[in-house]
């Protein structure tokens, strides 16, 4: 898993606990602007941040979730508690596409359907006239089908099949689909209907189209004529793509997964199909072949049966309807021969010259016929429905024709439709209304099925009804003459209107049908813990804080044993301490190193704006720059590397305006156009060090020394003596700068200025080499962490004082003979260098001589001081100590003498000295 | 060139991609009487399609990717 894809994971639970969080409070405060502004912030973030991943499920589904937060925050759709279910359910499905992102690093295609479902739920709530989710409209008809697609296409009260343009497929074509339908394969209308604005977001959808599998048969279809060639918009998308293919439903949505939305698809079941055409021109021996066949296909003489037609299609015109009509007979005859059913529908419709009604034919078709619904359907359950159907119709009156599997299917349908009307518990001014139209939808459903007998009881359970204002009567008639199975499931069988993109058709959706989208994401459920914590600094500088306080406990326990046996004399147990405190020493130790991890960051961290900046800057200045970063993942302590941002930016911005030279200067030069840049972070022992280094043009030391000179940062003397790598290094004094003009990237004599004293504010170091015309490199030296340091304890007129180590560069003792006075200022010479001395009680303002030892030596302390030495005359030198550095607070921080104080083991306080600033 | 334009004729070439779309437009409102050369074709840019839906020049050649023809031969034959 890429750390953008595990960066995105650990945010979007966030985002999403916060969604959550706020979409509850909104619950006690609807009105709160602040609030749903937030909250629209975040899902706006979280389908911006979804975007970078190919996850166009969270996309889809953010995104409706964003228009509909933008319309509640604009006052164009009332917040109400079904709209926080629908988002929160929403919330839930993006929750468990992150669980599947994190553990598989990718997402399946089988969601594709889900996030549409919660798309259309999400933006029917943005009908501005959304009225409560009442019932499906009772179909006033048995005959009308629930037909999920139909909607779309036009309201007339036919299976949805027959609404589609399957007689424009040819022929040969079609009866190739039936051959692989009767083989088992699903067969499936699809229609894509592309955005017209699809051809600016990349899409080619013709090339999807063409990319269909199983592509049987399809055609492009203009949505409107053609307006004259000079007002064609020819990026704006007016096709329209219909295609039959043998395709597997999840290779479907698989194929156009990110378009779901603009995808209808229908399954077609296969005697749909089965359509004769052509010129209806019949004569008297179609007659006579009828009834011959009729009387085979009773007899059972299917050989004879396809003798006849085919010598009989011979003598036929191919063109005829009635040739087409033996052609599939022949088919049938050929593929599924025991298929009794079709066969006699056939035969018959070869006598009357009208289509085949499968409605009524198709009997042991129950599956195929009855499942025509939507891709965005499970089939499954509507299967087991046509066969309940069934059951039901067979139920309800014995003596009834049976009922065509669609029919049948319906009838279950209204039937349920009806219960959950009825079930209703609310009571508006409507309900009489709504009684009699149940009533009225039962009633027909009695008639389609030819129980007229129990109308009288429908009738007098709706007068029950109507006079106790309540469902109830009827509802228990509905029970007594329908299964009770068929209306115990409201909801399952109702029509799962899978609502349509066209939103103005959509019909309320129940509440019910609902409540089946769940993710396994509720409340109760196990929360998979996320394996990164965010925690608040403060904690962790709490803990950081403790722990100093116990490497000070645990330093006392030494002085303890020295104790037990000095005052005490009780050697055995001083040497029991000790070991003791060698455990807990180790044990502090390990802690110590563990907090300090928790701290650690990756350089990554301000390296990674950088390339942008870089491309911005080098763009706005003309020069062609090559970025290179290396050791990234380097770490070190938080406030390092938060420190380094400032430096860094300088650095990188002096090294492209004043370093790297324009593409001509550096082809002149006989350097390559494109001039690099190198950003590289390394640890060396403690400490980290980062590297910035270009082959620019370098720093002319002639230049700077007269810049120096003239802005008076220099005398006369030091202009001559000068060496040309100390000359480089006076760019980092305050108020230099070589740029004449003051550009907005730098020249503000600011810069280097800035970089040092950021750096040295963490105790770090910087150092600058450049080379003319080779480039330069700037050198930043950071401790890895700040949290503890390392001192040396040194003694002055009886004082202990700490030096931080870093400073210290060596320890010497000096014959006092060997210390000259120069100009009332000490000097010695070490190791052939003049070292200046100053005496730690003159600066500290203690009156007292420095001490000398027994042999007349004085302790000198060398420290560094950017690039000179200095001798510290000390009276002693103590031990070296790990301590934790507490910075001066209160009026104390006035004083620039002290770095901080520590506590020390024995429970004393030590000063440490910030050697710079007493100097 | 994945759209080559001749004299009075325009032959199109690979993958013509969406950016084509536009030129091809305009040389057609020029050339009222233009035919196709789609032979050497192997897919279009739907935009394109439309431009030669909404203009119906004559086809000369069809494409020689039987699958595309398939697509373009209902849609593209002069009625």
């Amino acid at each position: 898993m890429s750390p953008l894809l595990e960066q995105f994971l650990s945010e979007a639970r966030d985002f999403l606990q916060g969604i959550g969080e706020k979409l509850m409070q909104l619950e006690a405060a609807p009105a709160d602007a602040d609030l749903m502004n937030e909250l629209f912030r975040l899902v706006h973030t979280l389908k911006g941040n979804s975007g970078l991943f190919d996850a166009p499920e969270m996309t889809r589904v953010l995104h409706a979730g964003e228009d509909l937060m933008d319309a509640v925050r604009n006052g164009r759709v009332a917040y109400s508690r079904p709209l926080a279910d629908r988002l929160l359910d929403a919330m839930d499905f993006v929750g468990m596409l992150c669980d599947e992102l994190e553990s598989d690093g990718q997402l399946g295609a089988a969601h594709a359907g889900d996030s549409v479902r919660l798309v259309d739920a999400l933006r029917h709530l943005l009908q501005p006239d959304d009225a409560p989710a009442e019932a499906p409209a009772p179909e006033s008809t048995p005959e009308s089908a629930p037909a999920p697609t139909a909607s779309l296409a036009e309201p007339t009260p036919v299976a949805d099949t027959a609404s589609l343009p399957l007689a424009s497929i040819p022929e040969a074509v079609r009866m190739q689909a039936y051959r692989r339908a009767c083989a088992g394969e699903p067969l499936s209308w699809l229609a894509y209907r592309p955005h017209e604005q699809c051809f600016y977001q990349g899409d080619d959808p013709f090339f999807l189209a063409r990319q269909t599998p199983e592509l049987l048969w399809s055609r492009i279809e203009a949505r409107e004529p053609w307006p004259p060639l000079a007002e064609l918009d020819a990026y704006s998308c007016m096709l329209d793509f219909q295609l039959l293919t043998a395709a597997p439903r999840a290779a479907l949505e698989e194929q156009y997964r990110y378009v779901m939305d603009q995808v209808q698809t229908t399954e077609v079941p296969r005697l749909a199909l089965v359509m004769p055409q052509g010129d209806p021109n019949g004569g008297p021996v179609y007659d006579d072949f009828a009834a011959d066949a009729r009387r085979l296909l009773q007899t059972g003489d299917l050989e004879g049966l396809a003798r006849n037609a085919s010598t009989l299609l011979e003598l036929s015109s191919p063109d005829l309807w009635i040739a087409s009509a033996l052609r599939w007979l022949q088919l049938v005859l050929e593929t599924e021969p025991e298929n009794k059913a079709i066969l006699d529908a056939l035969v018959d419709c070869l006598g009357s010259l009208a289509a085949p009604q499968w409605g009524t034919a198709g009997a042991a078709e129950t599956h195929t016929a009855s499942a025509s619904t939507s891709i965005r359907q499970d089939p499954a359950p509507r299967n087991e429905r046509g066969q309940e159907a069934e059951g039901v119709a067979d139920a309800s009156d014995e003596a009834t024709p049976a009922l065509s599997p669609l029919a049948a299917d319906a009838l279950a349908a209204v039937v349920a439709a009806q219960g959950e009307v009825l079930a209703l518990t609310d009571e508006p001014r409507w309900l009489p209304g709504r009684l009699k139209a149940a009533a009225a939808a039962l009633s027909g459903c009695l008639r389609a099925t030819g129980a007229t007998a129990k109308l009288q009881d429908l009738e007098a359970a709706t007068a029950a009804a109507l006079a106790r204002n309540s469902g109830a009567p009827l509802l228990t008639w509905i029970a007594a003459v329908f299964p009770a199975e068929l209306v115990g499931e409201p909801g399952a069988a109702a029509p799962v209107t899978a609502a349509p993109p066209s939103p103005a058709h959509s019909a309320p959706q129940p509440p019910e049908a609902e409540g089946e989208i769940k993710f396994g994401r509720r409340a109760e459920d196990a929360i998979s813990g996320p394996k990164s914590l965010k925690v608040d600094q403060a904690k962790i500088d709490r803990l950081m804080n403790l722990i100093g306080e116990m490497v000070v406990a645990k330093n006392a326990l030494p002085y303890l044993a020295g104790r037990a046996e000095a005052v005490f004399g009780v050697r055995e147990l001083a040497r029991e301490i000790k070991g003791h405190y060698g455990v807990i020493n180790r044990i502090a130790e390990e802690m110590q190193g563990a907090i300090m991890q928790i701290r650690m960051m990756p350089v990554s961290f301000v390296f990674q704006r950088f390339p942008r900046l870089v491309r911005d800057i080098s763009r706005k200045l003309g020069k062609e720059v090559e970025l290179i970063l290396e050791g990234e993942d380097t770490e070190a302590d938080k406030t390092i590397i938060e420190s380094l941002g400032d430096p860094l930016m300088h650095i990188v911005r002096n090294s492209l305006d004043h370093g790297i030279e324009s593409p001509e200067l550096r082809r002149a030069a006989g350097k390559p156009a494109t001039g690099t840049l190198r950003l590289r972070a390394m640890q060396e022992s403690d400490r980290v060090v980062i590297e910035i280094s270009d082959d620019g043009k370098g720093i002319d030391p002639d230049i700077i020394k007269r810049k120096a000179y003239a802005k008076g940062l220099i005398d006369e003397t030091l202009l001559e003596q000068i060496s040309d790598q100390e000359a480089v290094n006076l760019v980092f004094a305050a108020g230099f700068s070589t740029t004449e003009v003051i550009s907005d990237l730098s020249g503000r004599g600011v810069g280097m200025d800035v970089v040092r004293t950021a750096v040295e504010k963490v105790n770090g170091s910087v150092a600058l080499t450049s080379q003319q015309g080779r480039g330069t490199q700037i050198r930043l030296s950071l401790p890895l962490s700040m949290a503890v340091t390392n001192v040396m304890i040194v003694v002055s007129d009886g004082q202990r004082f700490g030096v931080p180590m870093d400073r210290v560069v060596e320890t010497v003792r000096v014959p006092r003979a060997a210390i000259r006075t120069i100009k009332h200022s000490l000097a010695t010479v070490l190791r052939g260098r003049i070292v200046p001395l100053k005496s730690i009680n003159d600066l500290l303002g203690l009156s007292a001589p420095p001490k000398a030892n027994a042999d007349d030596e004085l302790a000198v302390l060398v420290v560094r001081l950017g690039d000179e030495s200095l001798g510290l005359l000390v009276d002693d030198f103590s031990e070296t100590l790990d301590i934790i550095l507490k910075p001066m607070t209160g009026v104390l921080a006035g004083l620039p003498a002290y770095a901080g104080s520590a506590l020390m083991g024995d429970g004393s306080v030590l000063m440490v000295l910030n050697v710079k600033e007493i100097l | 060139m994945a759209v080559e334009y001749k004299k009075n004729l325009v032959v199109f070439h690979d993958v013509v991609g969406v950016e084509d779309a536009e030129a091809l437009l305009e040389w057609l409102q020029k050339k009222r009487t233009a035919k196709v050369d789609l032979s050497a074709c192997t897919h279009l840019h739907p935009a394109n399609l439309q431009v030669l839906m909404a203009s119906k020049p004559a086809v000369q050649a069809w494409p020689a990717d039987a699958p595309l023809r398939a697509w373009l031969e209902p849609i593209l034959t002069a009625p």
